[in-house]
C-alpha cells in the first residue's frame, strides 16, 4: 500500500513546496497540497505542517495559523493516531495549537540563525527508527525562534516519558556551537506522549538531494515508511 | 510659482523654465510633484544616460535588456532568467532596517512584476570604519533588515558582498540584487496592450510612507538630515508582499492580466508615466478609488511611496476573477482607472483634473546632461619599502581587517537553503542554486573594487568586471549578463562625473570581450555626507550558467596530498593596491601606482582553460585570487582537517593581486596532463605546493594552523562586538 501523505499551506508558508517534493521524491506516494481554509484533510499517513512564517508572524510565531479552519481535522488526524510533523514554524505552530508541550522562544543571541547545525537522536520514535545511536546528522536550520523553552515539570515529564526526539550536538571539523540556539538540554525535537507527532526546528526538507550538502534528511521519512 | 517651492522640489529653475515653456501655462502642485518625482536622477538618470547609453546590452541570448522592471536571459528550453540589482543607499543611513529590508522587498517586486518567480537573492554592503558605534548600528540594522525581509518572504540569499571603508562612513551603500525564473512564453511586461485596458491597484494601501522618496534618493546628505528626512523612508511588510507576489503570480500564470508595473520609487506616479509612455498610450486615473490607510490629499497620493503595491493592465472581461484570486490571498484590489488613446497622464480628484500632461513633456522632454568631467591625472611611480614587513605581520594584519575574514556572521543571519535549490551558499567564490526540476544550475556574484576605480576608474572597473568573472569560472559557471549599480558621489564634481564616465568605459570594453552585456542596472548619484565623498563604487552584479548541476567545482580542498597550483598572471608588490592599502604602505590615494593594464584577452583565455579543464574533471576544487591574495585564497578553501604547504621564492608575493589569478587542486596523477595542457595555451602557472593535513607551512616554516583558522572564522564576530 502506497505511502500518502499532505502538506498544509497557510498565508506566509514558504517550505510548502520544499515539504512537497521531500514527499514525493521519497514517499513516491500520493501527497496533497491543503490550503489552511479547507475544512477537511483527506485520509493520509502523514501531515506536514510546512516552514514559513504563517501569517506573517503576527501575535507570535504559529498563534494565528493554530487558529486556520484547517486545524480541526489536523488534530482528528492525529487523534486517530497518523503521523503529523511540524517543522520550524510548523512545530511553533504544534505548540501554539497544544498538540506538543513548550514554546519557542527567540534565539539566545537575539538573532536570526541559518546554518548547517547538527543533531542526533535522543529516544527512539517512529520518526527516527533509521537512525543509529549517536549517529550525527547534518540538517539546516533557519530561524529567528527557535529557542525550546519549557518549565522544570514539563522538562521531567518530556523525559519520563522519553519524548525528547532529537538534541543539537557538535559536528566533527565544525565551528558551529553545541546548543546553537539556546535551548533547552540543547532539544532540537519533540513528540507528544504518543510519538506520532513530531516538531522539529531543523529542515530535513533541505537535506535529501543529492545536490544538498547533507542526505541526512531521507532519514525521517525513510523511518516512517519502512 | 514660487522659487523656493521649485527648488524643494529638487528642480532647477531652469529645468523649471522648460517646463513651462513646453507647458504654456502653469502647473498645479500635484503636476510639480510629478516633475519633482519624474526628473530626478533616480527616475530619469539625467546625468548618467548619455554614457550608459554606450554600454553593450544586446546578444544572442538577451530577450530583455535595459528599461524593464528587470532585465531577461535566454537560458535555453523555455526557461529565462530575470535578474536587477538596485541601491537602497540613503534610506539604508537614516533607518538601517526599514531601508534595507524595502531595498530586497523593491527588487523582488522587479523580479515578478516580469512574471519570474524569485528564486536568489544577493547584496553587497558597505559601511565606515567599524571602529565607530554608527558603523556597528548601521551594520546590524542593515544585516536585520536584509535578513529578516528575505527570509519572511522564503527567497534564499546566495551570495554577496560586504566592506568597510572610512568613505562610507556617513554614506552606506545598500544594494540588493535579485535572480528569478521565468517562462519564455510568459514574461509579462509594462507595456499595455490594448485601449480601454483596466488600471487596477493590487496590494497594500496607500499612506504617508516614503513621500519624495526618490527626490531623497537623488540629493546631498548633510548629517543633520537624518532625522528630518526619516519619515521619506519607507516601512516594508514582507508578508504583504509573501501574498502579493503569490497573488500576482498565479494571476500571470492563468494569463488574467495584460501588463504589470511595481509602484516603486515615485509610486503610482513613476509606474503609470512608465506604463503610458511604453505603450504610446494614455491614462486616466481617479484618485479618490485609491485604497488608503489614512486620509491622504491628491499631491501626497501621488508621491507616496508605500511599499507592496502594483499597478496592473487588465482586459474587463477578468475583472471578477482576478478580483476572486486576490480576494483568496487577501489583497487590496480596485479598478483606478482606465488607458485611454490620448497620450496624456490624467488623474482626478474630487471631479476635478489635479493633473493632465502630456507623456513626453514628462519623459522624452526629461533633461539629459552632458556634465563637465576631469581626466585622472597621470600617476608617478613610486618603490614602496617592504624591507620592514614580516610574513607573520602580514598574516596578522589579514585576520585582524574585516575585509579579509569569513563573513557568516552577516549570511548566518540571511536563509540561504529555503527553496531547497541552493547548491552553493554565501561565502563561496559565487552563489548557485538550481533550476527547479532540471539538472541547469544558475551562478551569480556581486563585485566591486573602489580603491581599484579610484587609482584608474577605466583599468578598475575593468579588474572589478573580470573579478566576477573570475568568480563564475572558478565554479565552472559560464558567465552570461550583467547587472550594474553605479554609485557615486557627487556627478557636480567633475573629478567625480570623470570616474563615473570612464568606469562606465572600462565596463563597456570588458562586458564587450567577455559577451556579457548589461540588461539591467541602476544608477545612485549624490552619496556624499558632510562633504566627504564615496568612493566610486560601481557594483557588478554577473550571473552565469552551467546546463549539468554535477560539474560544478567546490571551492573547498577535496584530498590531502592534492597538488595546488596557481594559474594567471601575479601583479607585482608594488603594483598591488589592497595590498600597499592594507599593510600601511600607501597612505593617500595619491601614492598609488597606476594600475597596470589588465589583458582582457589573456583573461579570457585563463577562463577558458579553467573552464575545459572543470570539464575535463581535472580540477578538484578551484578559487579565484583577489585581495588577499593566493594566500587568502587558500585559506578560503581550507575544509575540514585540511591545511596547505607552499613555497615561493618571495613569500609577500602570496599577498599580491592578480589578473586572471585562480588556485586549483588537482590530483598528482593528473599533473603532467595539466601542466602540458596549460603550457600549450599559453597559460602561465606555478606549482606552489600542496594539500596536508591539520598544518599551514610557507617555505617549510610552520604557522599556527588552528589558531589562524579560528582567527578566520571567528574574528569578524570578535571584532564587531
Amino acid at each position: 500500500m502506497s505511502f500518502k501523505s499532505a502538506v498544509i499551506t497557510f498565508p506566509g508558508s514558504n517550505c510548502d513546496r520544499d515539504a512537497l517534493c521531500y514527499l514525493q521524491d521519497l514517499t513516491k506516494g500520493v501527497v496533497y497540497n491543503i490550503w489552511h481554509e479547507e475544512t477537511s484533510l483527506p485520509q493520509v499517513d502523514l501531515v506536514i505542517l510546512p516552514g514559513g512564517f504563517s501569517f506573517g508572524d503576527y501575535l507570535r510565531s504559529g498563534a494565528m495559523a493554530s487558529k486556520s479552519k484547517i486545524i480541526n481535522d489536523v488534530i482528528k488526524h492525529a487523534n486517530d493516531d497518523r503521523y503529523l510533523l511540524g517543522i520550524c514554524n510548523g512545530f511553533q505552530i504544534l505548540t501554539e495549537i497544544g498538540l506538543l508541550k513548550g514554546a519557542l522562544i527567540q534565539n539566545k543571541n537575539l538573532k536570526f540563525l541559518g546554518k548547517n547545525c547538527f543533531i542526533k537522536k535522543k529516544f527512539k520514535n517512529n520518526f527516527n527508527l533509521s537512525i543509529k545511536e549517536d549517529q550525527v546528522l547534518q540538517i539546516p536550520v533557519a530561524h529567528n525562534e527557535g529557542n525550546f523553552y519549557c518549565d522544570n515539570e514539563t522538562l521531567k515529564s518530556l523525559k519520563n516519558n522519553e519524548q525528547i526526539a532529537f538534541e543539537y550536538c557538535k559536528g566533527e571539523f565544525s565551528n558551529c556551537e553545541e546548543n546553537i540556539n539556546g535551548s533547552i538540554e540543547a532539544i532540537a525535537g519533540i513528540t507528544n506522549k504518543k510519538k506520532n507527532i513530531l516538531g522539529m526546528m531543523p529542515h530535513p526538507e533541505r537535506a535529501y538531494s543529492d545536490f544538498h550538502p547533507s542526505q541526512d534528511g531521507r532519514l525521517i521519512i525513510e523511518s516512517l515508511i519502512t | 510659482m514660487n522659487e523656493d517651492l521649485i527648488l524643494q522640489h529638487g528642480l532647477t529653475l531652469d529645468e523649471f523654465k522648460i517646463i513651462k515653456n513646453n507647458l504654456n501655462r502653469d502647473l498645479t502642485m500635484e503636476e510639480l510633484g510629478i516633475f519633482s518625482a519624474m526628473w530626478n536622477e533616480h527616475c530619469c538618470y539625467k546625468t548618467s544616460k548619455k554614457w550608459l547609453k554606450k554600454l553593450p546590452t544586446e546578444n544572442e541570448i538577451v530577450i530583455q535588456g535595459p528599461g524593464e522592471n528587470a532585465g531577461i536571459i535566454d537560458i535555453q528550453d523555455n526557461d529565462g532568467i530575470a535578474f536587477k540589482i538596485e541601491s537602497h543607499n540613503h534610506p539604508s543611513y537614516i533607518e538601517p532596517f526599514n531601508g534595507s529590508a524595502t531595498g530586497v522587498g523593491g527588487i523582488l517586486r522587479d523580479i515578478f512584476t516580469m512574471g519570474a518567480r524569485p528564486i536568489a537573492t544577493l547584496d553587497s554592503i558597505r559601511f565606515g570604519l567599524i571602529e565607530s558605534e554608527k558603523t556597528k548600528y548601521l551594520l546590524n540594522g542593515v544585516v536585520h533588515g536584509i535578513g529578516h525581509y528575505g527570509n519572511c518572504i522564503g527567497i534564499p540569499n546566495i551570495g554577496g558582498e560586504c566592506e568597510f571603508e572610512s568613505t562610507y562612513g556617513f554614506n552606506n551603500l545598500v544594494n540588493a540584487m535579485a535572480v528569478g525564473h521565468v517562462q519564455k512564453d510568459k514574461i509579462f511586461y509594462s507595456k499595455p496592450k490594448s485601449i480601454g485596458g483596466l488600471i487596477v491597484y493590487i496590494g497594500s494601501k496607500t499612506g504617508k510612507d516614503g513621500i519624495h522618496g526618490a527626490s531623497m534618493a537623488s540629493d546631498v546628505f548633510s548629517e543633520d538630515d537624518e532625522d528630518d528626512k526619516r519619515p521619506s523612508v519607507q516601512v516594508g511588510d514582507p508578508f504583504m508582499e509573501k501574498l502579493l507576489m503569490e497573488g500576482c503570480l498565479e494571476l500571470m500564470s492563468l494569463g488574467l492580466i495584460e501588463s504589470m508595473q511595481d509602484m516603486g520609487a515615485a509610486g503610482i506616479t513613476s509606474s503609470s508615466v512608465e506604463m503610458a509612455s511604453k505603450g504610446n498610450v494614455g491614462v486616466l486615473i481617479n484618485l479618490d478609488k485609491v485604497p488608503l490607510r489614512q486620509p491622504l490629499s491628491a499631491y501626497e497620493i501621488l508621491l507616496s511611496e508605500s511599499q507592496e503595491r502594483m499597478l496592473a493592465v487588465i482586459d474587463e472581461k477578468n475583472n471578477l476573477k482576478v478580483k476572486e484570486i486576490l480576494q483568496k490571498w487577501q489583497i487590496d484590489y480596485e479598478v483606478i482607472g482606465e488607458i485611454t488613446n490620448n497620450k496624456r497622464v490624467v488623474f482626478e480628484s474630487n471631479n476635478k483634473k489635479v493633473v493632465d500632461l502630456p507623456v513626453d513633456i514628462i519623459v522624452d522632454d526629461a533633461p539629459e546632461y552632458d556634465r563637465e568631467f576631469y581626466m585622472p591625472r597621470k600617476r608617478k611611480s613610486k618603490d614602496f619599502d617592504f624591507s620592514n614587513i614580516e610574513l607573520e605581520d602580514i598574516i596578522n594584519t589579514l585576520l585582524s581587517n574585516l575585509n579579509y575574514l569569513d563573513k557568516s556572521w552577516v549570511f548566518n543571519q540571511y536563509d540561504s537553503t529555503v527553496m531547497g535549490d541552493t547548491v552553493k551558499e554565501p561565502g563561496l567564490s559565487s552563489g548557485i542554486v538550481k533550476i527547479h526540476g532540471t539538472q541547469k544550475v544558475i551562478g551569480a556574484t556581486t563585485d566591486c573594487n573602489p580603491l581599484y576605480i579610484r587609482i584608474n576608474p577605466y583599468e578598475g572597473m575593468k579588474y572589478t568586471v573580470a573579478e566576477s568573472y573570475r568568480n563564475l569560472i572558478a565554479c565552472n559557471i559560464n558567465p552570461l549578463a550583467i547587472t550594474n549599480n553605479l554609485n557615486f558621489a557627487s556627478p557636480l564634481d567633475p573629478n567625480i562625473m570623470g570616474e563615473l564616465v570612464l568606469s562606465i568605459d572600462g565596463l563597456k570594453t570588458a562586458a564587450v570581450k567577455f559577451n556579457t552585456p548589461i540588461v539591467s542596472g541602476n544608477v545612485s548619484l549624490y552619496n556624499q555626507t558632510n562633504e566627504i565623498p564615496i568612493k566610486p563604487t560601481p557594483v557588478i552584479g554577473m550571473v552565469g550558467l552551467n546546463q549539468d548541476l554535477k560539474k560544478i567545482n567546490s571551492n573547498k580542498f577535496c584530498n590531502i596530498g592534492n597538488k595546488i597550483l596557481v594559474l594567471g598572471k601575479q601583479l607585482e608588490k608594488n603594483l598591488s593596491p589592497y595590498l600597499l592599502q592594507d599593510q600601511n604602505l600607501a597612505s593617500n590615494i595619491n601614492e598609488y601606482n597606476d594600475l597596470e593594464e589588465l589583458d582582457l584577452d589573456y583573461e579570457k583565455k585563463v577562463a577558458d582553460c579553467v573552464l575545459k579543464m572543470s570539464d575535463f574533471k581535472y580540477i578538484m576544487s578551484c578559487n579565484d585570487i583577489s585581495r588577499g591574495g593566493v594566500f587568502l585564497s587558500l585559506l578560503k578553501m581550507q575544509y575540514n582537517d585540511m591545511g596547505f604547504k607552499v613555497n615561493i621564492p618571495d613569500p609577500i608575493d602570496l599577498f599580491c593581486e592578480y589578473s586572471a589569478g585562480y588556485v586549483i587542486e588537482i590530483m598528482n596523477e593528473d599533473l603532467n596532463n595539466v601542466t602540458s595542457f596549460l603550457s600549450k595555451n599559453g597559460v602561465g602557472y606555478f606549482e606552489i605546493g600542496e594539500i596536508i593535513r591539520e598544518n599551514i607551512e610557507i617555505n617549510s616554516k610552520k604557522f599556527d594552523y588552528f589558531d589562524i583558522i579560528n582567527n578566520y572564522y571567528n574574528n569578524f564576530e570578535n571584532i564587531i562586538n
